[in-house]
């Protein structure tokens, strides 16, 4: 067991604990709170495993945008202060397709590596990604960047008030 | 210019910090109050003569005048022994008190005094009314009238005064 | 090993002090400096000599007070709230270069990240809004969120454009490859960085979360005592950050007249107060911005000046 092994199974550990509670706690805006615990934990594994980029990404995208819109919106149509009953919440049918696709993608990756040991890619640099996304898999980004734009698009045609 | 009203502020607020500031530093430089700021009334004591002007024309009641009367000895033989009123109290409270200054305008004598003087706060509303001891104190506080203006006529005292003169010269 | 661990330590002690002295010295520098354009002297009695001691003597009055939670609130995150708000600045410290060699921590990716923590600072807020049941709160909370989700595009794009003309994310490289001539031609960025930087820290004439005015003290309404003075801490802090952060992508950092290398710490401190007096100036000099014009401000105006700042970068990228 090294550091890396340690700090990787206790931000692990944290990820899946804080990820149980943003299911399972009834109070709606702390389940919020405790999903920027679960992303946050998230980065650190990038971190851990080097890749840094990934690791702030997520920070910057996820923690600092995603779910701060998610808590605004929450905020802004209904978020009592306490434990809110009647919460509308299939218990059986999501603990079957979430276990289920969790041992499924387990299944998989053991299956994929069995005890095979891997050496770490390089860190993952701001340089590293850059020539890897602007060289090898340009087209792939840019067929994603038009995806965004006609999602952009379609956000506007859908907001902009309708002349009758 | 559109948006010259941004440097304009940044300008008058860059101008305003080279200045002094006006701030009265008040309890360590004592301000300088004109002459006839409304501070406080003052009683020249020797002046009074217990009329009960005051008291009477003053709108809150807060001016309290006792007093007793005293025979004063005839000054010669065969003359009848006059009467004196002799001022035992007069206190005004400044808790009631609206500094109208109606009293000093009505007093006939010049007993009454504007003074700057501000600085007589009580921790307890009784103790604003002030007695005489006091009053007399604050006579040392009332500043000379400030001169008049150059070619003003001269005040009535000192018209009078000098119409005398004249007649007796 | 032994001496790693050492430099480390002394590196994240001296990120620590500067993080509990800095926002101080501005804080002081507002006190004073706001109350002269105004024609006031400002404190003058605590220290001695003109009120020099007056955060320290605040910061011993917020101890003494009572720590009061509402009943109706959500108490463990009205807590932590304070925390969360005040920590993402504390981080930020640890990443700003003060001179050649003088960082806490140098990362290969350090503008990224700095503002990636800096857009954290939100759910701190979001959490103190939320959680203190109070709907003036509630109210300044929500403008905060809207506010930093907009404000957050032309901050990122602004800086986006002086990495990409310096070629790297390292916040030392930025400064490192910083020309004068850059004062000229990154000028956009930098009004669009510095003025989205404002909101970003809801500075005024920023500050519509906060708008006393109107929403009592927005999310810090409820707050009293040590977690109150937290709160101030962290705007103190964030004054400091965004205009440290100005300084090393905009100013060169410890780029000076002479002496770079002898001096640079003090040419870094120098701009970053400069810096900050004009976040004070600013303050003072304007009001407070309406919710609509708050949003106009950044996406008719701030966005489309940092994208054509972007395209002119790229442009003289190219041709250079």
């Amino acid at each position: 067991m090294t550091v890396t092994d340690v700090l990787i199974c206790a931000l692990g550990a944290l990820a899946l604990g804080s990820a149980l509670l943003v299911v399972s706690t009834r109070h709606v805006v702390r389940a919020g709170l405790w999903l920027v615990v679960t992303l946050g934990a998230l980065a650190g594994c990038y971190l851990v495993l080097t890749a840094e980029l990934v690791a702030w990404v997520q920070m910057l995208i996820y923690v600092g945008a995603v779910v701060v819109l998610l808590l605004f919106a929450v905020m802004l149509t209904r978020a009592p202060i306490g434990a809110s009953d009647g919460l509308d919440r299939s218990r059986w049918p999501a603990v079957l397709v979430g276990g289920g696709s969790a041992v499924a993608l387990g299944a998989l990756l053991v299956e994929a590596f069995r005890w095979s040991s891997i050496r770490p890619p390089a860190p993952g640099t701001a340089e590293r990604i850059g020539a890897a996304v602007f060289r090898d898999w340009v087209l792939p980004f840019e067929v994603l960047s038009v995806l965004l734009l006609a999602a952009l698009v379609g956000a506007i045609v859908l907001s902009a008030p309708r002349r009758s | 210019m559109r948006g010259g009203g941004l440097a304009k502020g940044l300008a008058i607020t860059l101008r305003t910090m080279t200045r002094r500031a006006h701030t009265a530093q008040y309890p360590d430089v004592r301000p300088d109050l004109p002459p006839r700021s409304r501070g406080v009334i003052a009683l020249f004591e020797e002046n009074c003569t217990v009329c009960m002007l005051c008291a009477r024309e003053c709108p809150d009641w807060c001016i309290y005048i006792d007093s007793h009367k005293e025979t004063v000895p005839a000054r010669e033989e065969g003359a009848r022994a006059r009467q004196r009123n002799v001022l035992d109290r007069f206190a005004i409270d400044f808790a009631l008190c609206m500094y109208c200054g109606i009293c000093i305008e009505v007093c006939p004598f010049d007993a009454l005094f504007w003074t700057p003087e501000f600085e007589y706060a009580e921790y307890d509303v009784r103790e604003l009314t002030h007695e005489k001891g006091r009053l007399r104190e604050w006579m040392w506080t009332v500043p000379p009238p400030p001169p008049l203006d150059a070619n003003a006529e001269p005040s009535k005292e000192a018209a009078a005064a000098r119409k005398a003169l004249e007649i007796e010269a | 090993m032994g001496r790693i661990v050492i430099e480390l330590l002394l590196r994240v002690a001296g990120a620590l002090v500067a993080f509990l002295t800095l926002p101080l010295l501005v804080g002081q520098l507002e006190h004073k400096a706001m109350a002269h354009m105004q024609g006031r002297l400002g404190p003058m009695y605590a220290g001695g000599f003109h009120g020099w001691a007056q955060l320290v003597a605040d910061g011993v009055k917020f101890v003494q007070k009572e720590e009061i939670v509402p009943a109706a609130a959500d108490k463990t995150v009205f807590r932590l709230a304070p925390a969360a708000g005040l920590l993402p600045y504390l981080l930020v410290f640890l990443l700003l270069p003060l001179g050649p060699g003088l960082v806490g921590q140098a990362l290969d990716m350090g503008l990224f990240v700095v503002l990636a923590i800096v857009g954290v600072g939100v759910v701190g807020m979001l959490m103190a809004s939320w959680s203190s049941a109070n709907k003036y709160s509630l109210l300044g909370g929500l403008r905060g969120a809207a506010q930093l989700l907009g404000y957050e595009l032309p901050f990122v794009l602004s800086a986006a454009s002086v990495a990409m003309a310096a070629g790297t994310l390292s916040l030392p490289g930025i400064v490192e490859a910083w020309r004068p001539w850059w004062l000229l031609w990154q000028a956009p960025a930098a009004v669009v960085f510095f003025v989205s930087g404002l909101a970003e820290i809801r500075r005024p004439p920023f500050d519509m979360p906060i708008a006393d005015s109107e929403l009592v003290f927005g999310y810090l309404t409820e707050y009293t005592g040590l977690r109150f003075a937290l709160f101030l801490l962290a705007e103190y802090a964030g004054i400091v950050v965004v205009s440290a952060l100005t300084t090393v992508l905009f100013l060169g950092g410890w780029k000076g007249p002479f002496a770079d290398h002898q001096l640079g710490w003090l040419w870094t401190l120098v701009k970053v107060f400069a810096v900050s007096f004009v976040v004070i100036w600013v303050r003072v000099a304007y009001p407070r911005l309406r919710e609509d014009q708050l949003q106009r401000v950044c996406w008719l105006v701030l966005v489309p000046v940092a994208l054509a700042q972007l395209v002119l970068t790229a442009v003289v990228k190219v041709v250079l």
